[in-house]
């Protein structure tokens, strides 16, 4: 029991735990997830912003400082233009200008296309030809002084001139120029970096030369796509492709900036994983943070659950005991949540429970005492239903048997009045009979004497009969002796017709003729004579037949004889048979009528019985009537007994259970 | 647990209220405009060729849409423009079409507006200063006219394999020297024609300069195979000098930007050889297209020429030799 509900509570907690740890960790490491994201997409942002500020400052920085220089150039060229000064003028100018300008401390000087060269008198700088030299040939192309290309001038020095045509009406041209030094932009251009870590070259496009490197080694070199450096290759591939959006390079994030007014291109540069490096930081410490929180998360969420199940528990255990029957339990609730209304619902029900029980255990006391009672009544009741059944039983057997004795009277005079109802009718048919017979031995005795004439008749008939054919065998006698006179006639001409041939054949020739007649007339003769011997056989065929008939009618007439005397005998018993009916048929009427009267008698018997038997099988039916109600009464009281029986035990029973609780 | 949840609603009424009430706040701004729009056009002067096209071309466009449009010449004065920017919300106008005195003074002329959007034309600010819908630029990429000088040229010269070529550039600093300089320049580095620059100076749009930097360059006896020029003014001076000097300008290509009548008239004459036609109609009806959409709340995006980004609404150059000048003059 306790295993369970311990099984069970743990279930709770785990089902909890289940559902909300892996949403709480899901939520954490989604969120540290976006925040390290954004992060570093901000950062990313935030570190392009400040390259590329940093860039624009160190391009502002570049520009101005050319400016400024370029202003101050300038401004010396137009003082010369306008004032059109004489030589000494001009050497005058020109040295007042020496070393004003840091970055080009030589000054200014100017080149003829004669090749003169005025220079500052403290100017170290000197050449031979002045036509061949870069400040000038640049210079040509341009009245308006500009910066030109990178070179190494004849004091070693790298620098850029600032040249350009001398506008001072003359007929030749002078090309006025300064130089400075490309040490003093790489200066500028690194201390311009306002971004750390961030370095920064500065690249003429005209060549593609560095004018600006952190690493002076570089200075004045020119860079190719296929450089081997990957950073200088790339910035090379911008500047052909003439794309100058801040870009990745490598490990390096790279922005560009044109400088005004020349063909100039800075570029700076700073690692990537210099700006990720705070990413990486705030990613370590957020998933520091996210596993702390995490914890903390599930320690706090186990410890919030456990106590706020901890009064299931015990609520549990008082389930425990109620299911087995235990309601002599405390339920405690302290909390005012729900598991707290729980446990005082389950208190309440508790303390009703064991009022309901006790009540309960009480009526089922008073219930048995009662119950018993019924059985004591019912068993009395069932015993005094039986004896009344048994004698109900008894008087009708008595009353089966008396009626059964009445029946076998009624039926007999019933079979009494039927058989001489019988007999009555048969003697009735018996003179009818005799009457009948009466009758047909008066018609026989008629009819023997018409049939004892007529014998007479026959007689008479077969003796004319017998006359007729002996005629006949007169007749036929007569037939015999034409025939053999015939058969003669016959033989006499055959012999005939045997001369004649003979007589023919002596002829010869001239009897041919006749020999054929005569030999037909002997075949002639010979079919007569054969057919009179054919008719004498036949005649005498006749005379045998007429013989046998006549034989044949003699016997008829002596049966004839015979028949006629046993007729004679046959009417005279005829006459006796008729004598004897008639005393018969008269006895018969005489027992008719005796009859009758013991038919009557019989009859008025069977009615009489029969009614009787009626009455008896009325007798026994209410009797039978009786048994079976006595006998319903009995079965009814068993079931009362039963019933009472079986409420005893019922409430037995619940007594038994209701003391199964304990209250 | 019944009042918590009351809370939770009301809570949640209360906020979809407060977002309602800032959006029906933030709207209104373009309700206030009421159909009708009124703009301001700030320009320096009309005294170039070109700039008078261009006002005149906005003058009508606005009419014909019905926007209420304030033409202010503020001179070649920063300070005046920018106090005239400065008061232009305070005066009505919804937005501002603004031609910068000095384009390098666009972040200045921004922040003065009072959050007014404004369209740029003619003088183009840095791309840094544009922002989209909002700060937009309106005009022809000035590197095409640059790109199409160039194609010109080789073409006339039958693509040759190097040159000596002068260029005589416009304002110092300015949009379209920059682009069409470095376009020329480019150009003629990608077709690989070796390119020896004998002469390339600032004429600042004037023929007159351009005509004695030319006389200047002559001395230094240098040859010459083609001359570009930023506009038609500096190309105009370029042919009077070459003929000063006896030289028939048709003997070269001179070249020029902006198509004007009196560069037209000098193509069909026979003296300068080309010039690509700067749409003067063309972006003056974007550029009011351009007040519409961002007055109304909408985006560039939805013009034609748009960029991308949604800072520059470019019109495109026509190219314009002896062939179709008779179309534009």
């Amino acid at each position: 029991m306790s295993d369970q509900k311990v099984k069970r509570t743990g279930k709770i907690r785990t089902k909890l735990l289940l559902y909300i740890v892996p949403t709480v960790v899901v939520a954490v490491v989604a969120l540290s997830a976006i925040s390290l994201i954004l992060s570093k997409n901000s950062l990313t942002k935030s570190a392009t912003n400040e390259l590329e500020s940093s860039i624009a400052n160190q391009a502002d920085n570049i520009e101005s400082w050319l400016d400024e220089n370029m202003e101050f150039f300038a401004t010396v060229k137009y003082g010369i233009e306008t004032q059109q000064p004489t030589e000494d003028e001009l050497q005058l100018i020109l040295d007042s200008f020496y070393g004003y300008n840091s970055s080009s401390p030589e000054g200014l000087y100017i080149g003829t296309a004669s090749g003169r060269l005025y220079t500052a008198s403290d100017s170290s700088y000197s050449t031979s030809n002045v036509t061949e030299e870069t400040f000038y040939k640049q210079g040509i192309t341009r009245v308006e002084m500009g910066y030109g290309t990178a070179y190494t001038n004849s004091n070693g020095e790298k620098v850029i001139s600032a040249s350009g045509i001398l506008n001072d009406g003359g007929e030749e041209i002078k090309v006025i120029a300064a130089d400075v030094a490309l040490n003093d932009i790489t200066v500028i251009v690194n201390s311009g970096v306002k971004m750390d870590e961030a370095r920064s070259i500065l690249i003429d496009r005209t060549n593609n030369t560095i004018l600006a490197d952190i690493d002076t080694g570089r200075l004045g070199s020119e860079i190719t796509t296929s450089n081997s450096d990957v950073l200088l290759a790339g910035i090379a591939t911008a500047i052909a492709e003439r794309d100058y959006s801040t870009n990745t390079i490598g490990d390096y994030m790279v922005a560009y900036e044109e400088i005004d007014n020349t063909d100039w291109l800075l570029v700076s540069y700073i690692k990537t994983s210099t700006i990720l490096s705070d990413v990486t930081m705030l990613a370590n410490l957020l998933i520091f943070v996210a596993v702390i929180a995490i914890v903390i998360i599930i320690v706090s969420i186990i410890f919030i659950v456990s106590k706020v199940i901890a009064p299931l528990s015990a609520i549990t255990e008082n389930i425990n005991a109620m299911s087995s029957g235990d309601f002599t339990i405390n339920v405690k609730a302290e909390s005012d949540d729900e598991i707290g209304v729980m446990g005082r619902k389950v208190g309440e029900f508790v303390a009703s429970m064991r009022k309901m029980l006790a009540s309960i255990s009480d009526e089922s006391v008073k219930l048995k005492e009662q119950s018993d009672n019924s059985d004591e009544v019912a068993r009395r009741m069932y015993d005094a239903s039986m004896s009344q059944s048994e004698a109900m039983k008894q008087l009708n057997e008595t009353v089966d048997q008396l009626a059964e004795a009445v029946n076998d009277i009624a039926q007999n005079a019933t079979v009494l009045a039927g058989v001489v109802a019988d007999t009555r009718e048969n003697s009735n048919q018996a003179e009818e009979s005799m009457k009948e017979t009466v009758d047909i031995s008066q018609r026989g005795r008629e009819d023997m004497e018409k049939l004892s004439s007529a014998m007479a008749d026959i007689q008479d008939a077969n003796n004319r009969l017998v006359e007729s054919i002996n005629k006949v065998g007169d007749a036929s006698e007569e037939i015999t002796n034409i025939v053999g006179i015939i058969g003669e006639i016959a033989e006499e001409t055959n012999l005939l017709s045997l001369n004649a041939s003979i007589e023919a054949a002596r002829a010869g020739e001239a009897g041919k003729g006749f020999a054929v007649v005569a030999t037909q007339i002997g075949k002639l003769a010979q079919t007569s004579a054969e057919s009179a011997q054919n008719i004498t056989n036949l005649i005498n065929e006749v005379h045998t037949l007429i013989e046998e008939a006549v034989g044949q009618a003699q016997n008829s007439a002596d049966s004839i004889q015979q028949n006629s005397e046993r007729i004679a005998v046959a009417v005279e018993t005829f006459d006796k048979i008729y004598d004897n009916i008639n005393t018969s048929n008269k006895l018969i009427e005489a027992m008719i009528t005796d009859i009758q009267k013991v038919d009557d008698v019989a009859t008025n018997v069977a009615a009489i019985s029969e009614e009787q038997a009626a009455s008896a099988d009325e007798i026994l039916a209410t009797s039978e009537n009786m048994v079976e109600q006595a006998d319903n009464i009995t079965k009814s009281s068993q079931d009362v007994a039963d019933n009472s029986h079986e409420l005893a035990g019922t409430s037995d029973t619940l007594t038994n259970h209701v003391q199964q609780f304990k209250i | 647990m019944k009042t918590s949840l009351k809370k939770i609603i009301a809570i949640a009424l209360i906020s979809i209220l407060m977002t309602s009430l800032l959006t029906g706040c933030s709207s209104s701004q373009s309700a206030s405009s009421d159909g009708s729009i009124k703009v301001l056009y700030s320009i320096c002067d009309v005294d170039d060729t070109f700039r008078a096209a261009l006002s005149d071309g906005i003058v009508a466009a606005a009419k014909s849409a019905g926007i209420t449009l304030d033409v202010s010449y503020c001179g070649s004065l920063v300070d005046d423009q920018a106090a005239e920017i400065a008061s232009a919300k305070a005066n009505g106008y919804d937005a501002i079409i603004l031609r910068l005195t000095d384009p390098s003074t666009a972040l200045q002329m921004e922040v003065t507006s009072n959050d007014l959007p404004i369209i740029f034309v003619n003088s183009q600010p840095s791309d840094e200063h544009l922002k989209a819908d909002k700060y937009v630029y309106v005009g022809s990429q000035e590197e095409e006219a640059g790109q199409l000088q160039a194609e010109y040229v080789m073409k006339k010269l039958g693509n040759p394999s190097s040159m000596n070529v002068i260029i005589f550039e416009g304002e110092k600093g300015h949009s379209g020297t920059k682009g069409r300089t470095s376009a020329v320049k480019n150009t003629l580095k990608d077709m690989g024609v070796e390119v020896n620059y004998v002469f390339v100076d600032y004429a600042t749009w004037s023929d007159t300069i351009a005509a004695e930097k030319l006389n200047i360059f002559f001395k230094t006896g240098q040859p010459y195979d083609a001359i570009f020029c930023n506009n038609d003014t500096m190309a105009l001076g370029v042919c009077q000098a070459l003929k000063d000097n006896g030289i028939d300008p048709a003997s070269i290509p001179v070249t020029g930007v902006d198509a004007t009548e009196a560069g037209c008239a000098s193509i069909a004459a026979g003296e300068m050889s080309f010039t690509v036609l700067q749409d003067a109609e063309g972006q003056a009806a974007k550029a009011v297209e351009a007040v519409i959409a961002l007055t109304s709340g909408k985006s560039v995006s939805t013009i034609d020429g748009a960029s991308d980004d949604n800072k520059y609404v470019w019109v495109p150059f026509s190219p314009v030799d002896a062939s179709n000048v008779s179309q534009y003059q």
